[in-house]
């Protein structure tokens, strides 16, 4: 009997599996086609195959003389600030999300909901209408600059906004409940009589927290990470908007090269290289998830 | 003997004004260094509340603690030189079993050779020494158990506090851990305080009982004395089972009352310090089913008539009727020969000389 319900059960999730397909693999298969075909003169592409875009990823030719090449630092940098400030901002909310999961976590049960439907409050609103409010903040004439002028702390306007540290602030906001709900989920199930334990057996608070409350908690710490830190690497409204033209992320330069640029290999080859760098992150929590959890029960 | 932990009326409130629930009331006790001590009552009655002032998790709310002449109110549990087995085990999953047992004296500092050679003894100790590198979850609950008791037992503590360790564990399985632990608590001299809401458990394996409920000790003293002698009619009702039997005094003197039988015989019953009730008053006294034996209806002590028959195996249960309409049950030793007799039947009973009480109040 069971085996012949599960014969069709698999239907039911077909229309997921359509739409997945057609609106994720199909578009990757032509993202990846893209990057090894010759860029059209108004845009589009010419269906010459070339890898020139991947070698445009790494390296510049010289204007006069294309033979010389050099390493694209322009590219480079922004990949390496990309990877710099998602991982910056992954461990900022790492650091602010962790107290704020402990403080939920330890609420009676009652009340949990309701600080959980607090955390939520933030998706309510649009994400470019959020990041302009971070930009109002941080303005030359913003709230903060004003704020300090006012008070007398400070004579010149500090330049926040189109700054790394702009952008850093905003996704940091931005990305915060994805590192505490996960968070939070493990707390919730961590069994505080190991705290007990932990202190029972001389350890101090600090230990506690070291040796048995993060190690307990691991798992949220990485599902936070990977959600936090996926979304960073590929932002682009954020850094379009705190960051200008100055502090591009990747994001920004594959937006780029699909507009103005009018260099659609190019974009198509520096976004599979952004679905590399993610897919590798995933794999490295895969890897670190399945050696914890291999060993513990549930 | 000297005193390893005096707790002087020692008050636990939890929660405040309206819905305050006063947990313990003004427990006065004194554990001696070297004993199996026992906090034995049905849940509710604050044993666990008062293990958990012990190893301070939580803190009183009056009186006094001290642990080896040391005060320790207030203070933590990660400062006390006591040790918890919890109910649960609470062996962190993140680590194996040698790391469990190491965990506390590497909290305290020691040397990792130290470490490791208290880790390896404490494995041999358990009969663990095979599944040292296993986690928690890879190992049964009664290895479990026995990884929980080496964990606590690692850093010396002057006191292994247990919370109900052996309830979780099966009948065959917990006998066992029940001698293992008394073992373990000779070998290593360590005091042990045992909370348990199993009488037999606390019979077995206690030099010394303290019975809880609602917050106080009603009696404290050996097994033999709270069994043989209960102090109140709870005490008598949670330990073993008793027959309680309302009977009329016809005289009193001294320590001892001579009480009117049902069926015209009477008995001399021992009466608590203090007590001395008048001719014709009612009392309630007590006897353990085991205390009286059958024998010819011709000069016994009571007449009752056979109910209902429990077999147990070693022994069977015989729910009688007096003739006054009380119940009575009277145990019976079984062998191969003895068959259990017919509903209506008529047994003469005699007591045991001494082993009727009556009980105060």
């Amino acid at each position: 009997m069971e085996r012949q319900t599960h014969g069709w059960k698999w239907l039911l999730c077909a229309p997921a599996l359509v739409v997945l397909i057609a609106a994720a693999s199909g578009p990757l298969l032509v993202v990846a086609l893209y990057s090894v075909l010759t860029p059209g003169t108004l845009g589009g592409v010419s269906w010459v195959v070339s890898f020139e875009a991947w070698t445009r990823v790494f390296v510049s030719r010289d204007i006069f003389d294309p033979q010389v090449v050099s390493w694209n630092s322009a590219h480079l940098m922004i990949f390496w600030r990309s990877i710099v400030l998602s991982f910056q901002t992954t461990v900022i909310c790492a650091f602010l999300g962790f107290p704020t999961a402990w403080f939920i976590a330890t609420r009676p049960p009652a009340s949990r909901t309701l600080w959980l439907f607090l955390i939520t409050i933030p998706f309510w609103t649009n994400l470019l209408i959020r990041t302009f409010a971070v930009q109002e903040m941080l303005r030359n004439s913003g709230t903060i600059n004003a704020s300090l002028l006012w008070l007398g702390l400070i004579e010149q306007p500090i330049q926040m906004l189109y700054t790394d540290f702009a952008v850093l602030v905003g996704m940091a906001y931005v990305f915060l409940p994805l590192m505490v709900l996960p968070l939070y989920a493990a707390m919730e199930k961590l069994d505080f009589r190991l705290v007990e334990a932990g202190y029972d057996l001389y350890a101090s608070r600090l230990q506690v927290l070291l040796h048995v409350i993060i190690p307990m908690v691991k798992p949220g710490f990485i599902a936070g990470s990977i959600l936090v830190f996926i979304p960073s690497i590929g932002a682009y409204v954020t850094p379009r908007v705190l960051g200008g033209g100055r502090t591009m992320m990747l994001g920004n330069l594959i937006g780029l090269q699909f507009g103005q640029g009018q260099n659609w290999p190019l974009g198509a080859a520096l976004s599979m290289l952004l679905l590399v760098v993610v897919v590798g992150a995933l794999i490295y929590y895969l890897r670190v998830v399945n050696q914890d959890g291999g060993q513990r029960r549930g | 003997m000297s005193t390893e932990i005096h707790i002087n009326n020692l008050t636990k409130i939890f929660g405040q004004g309206a819905s305050a629930f006063r947990a313990l009331s003004g427990i006065t006790l004194e554990i001696e260094t070297g004993e199996f001590f026992t906090l034995l009552g049905p849940s509710g009655c604050g044993k666990t509340t008062l293990l958990r002032l012990i190893a301070g998790f939580e803190q009183p709310s009056a009186g006094s603690l001290t642990i080896n002449g040391q005060e320790v109110a207030g203070k933590g549990p990660n400062v006390r030189p006591v040790n918890t087995v919890f109910q649960n085990y609470a062996l962190f999953p993140h680590m194996t079993v040698a790391q469990n047992i190491g965990f506390g004296l590497k909290m305290l500092g020691k040397p990792r050779a130290e470490v490791d050679a208290t880790v390896a003894e404490m494995l041999a100790l358990v009969r663990m020494e095979t599944l040292a590198h296993r986690r928690p979850s890879e190992i049964s609950g009664g290895q479990q158990q026995r990884v929980a008791l080496a964990r606590a037992l690692a850093p010396r503590p002057r006191v292994l506090l247990l919370d109900e360790p052996l309830s979780a564990l099966d009948l065959k399985l917990r006998k066992e851990m029940q001698s293992e632990l008394k073992r373990l608590q000779l070998e290593t001299g360590i005091t042990f305080v045992f909370v348990t809401h199993d009488q037999e458990e606390a019979l077995t394996m206690s030099d010394r009982i303290a019975v809880m409920s609602a917050g106080r000790i009603l009696q404290l003293g050996t097994p033999h004395q709270i069994y043989h002698a209960p102090a109140e009619r709870f005490v008598a009702d949670f330990i073993g089972d008793t027959n309680f039997l309302d009977l009329p005094v016809l005289s009193s003197d001294g320590d001892q009352a001579r009480v009117s039988l049902p069926g015209g015989a009477s008995a001399l019953a021992h009466l608590p310090a203090g007590m001395l009730p008048v001719p014709g008053q009612t009392v309630t006294t007590v006897i353990r089913p085991e205390q009286a034996q059958e024998g010819p209806l011709e000069g016994a002590d009571l007449v009752a008539e056979v109910e209902t028959a429990v077999f147990f195996g070693t022994d069977t249960h015989l729910h009688l009727r007096l003739s006054d309409g009380q119940g009575f049950i009277l145990r019976r030793q079984n062998n191969a020969q003895t068959a259990e007799p017919a509903r209506g039947t008529r047994l003469g009973l005699r007591l045991t000389p001494g082993a009727l009480r009556v009980l105060r109040g």
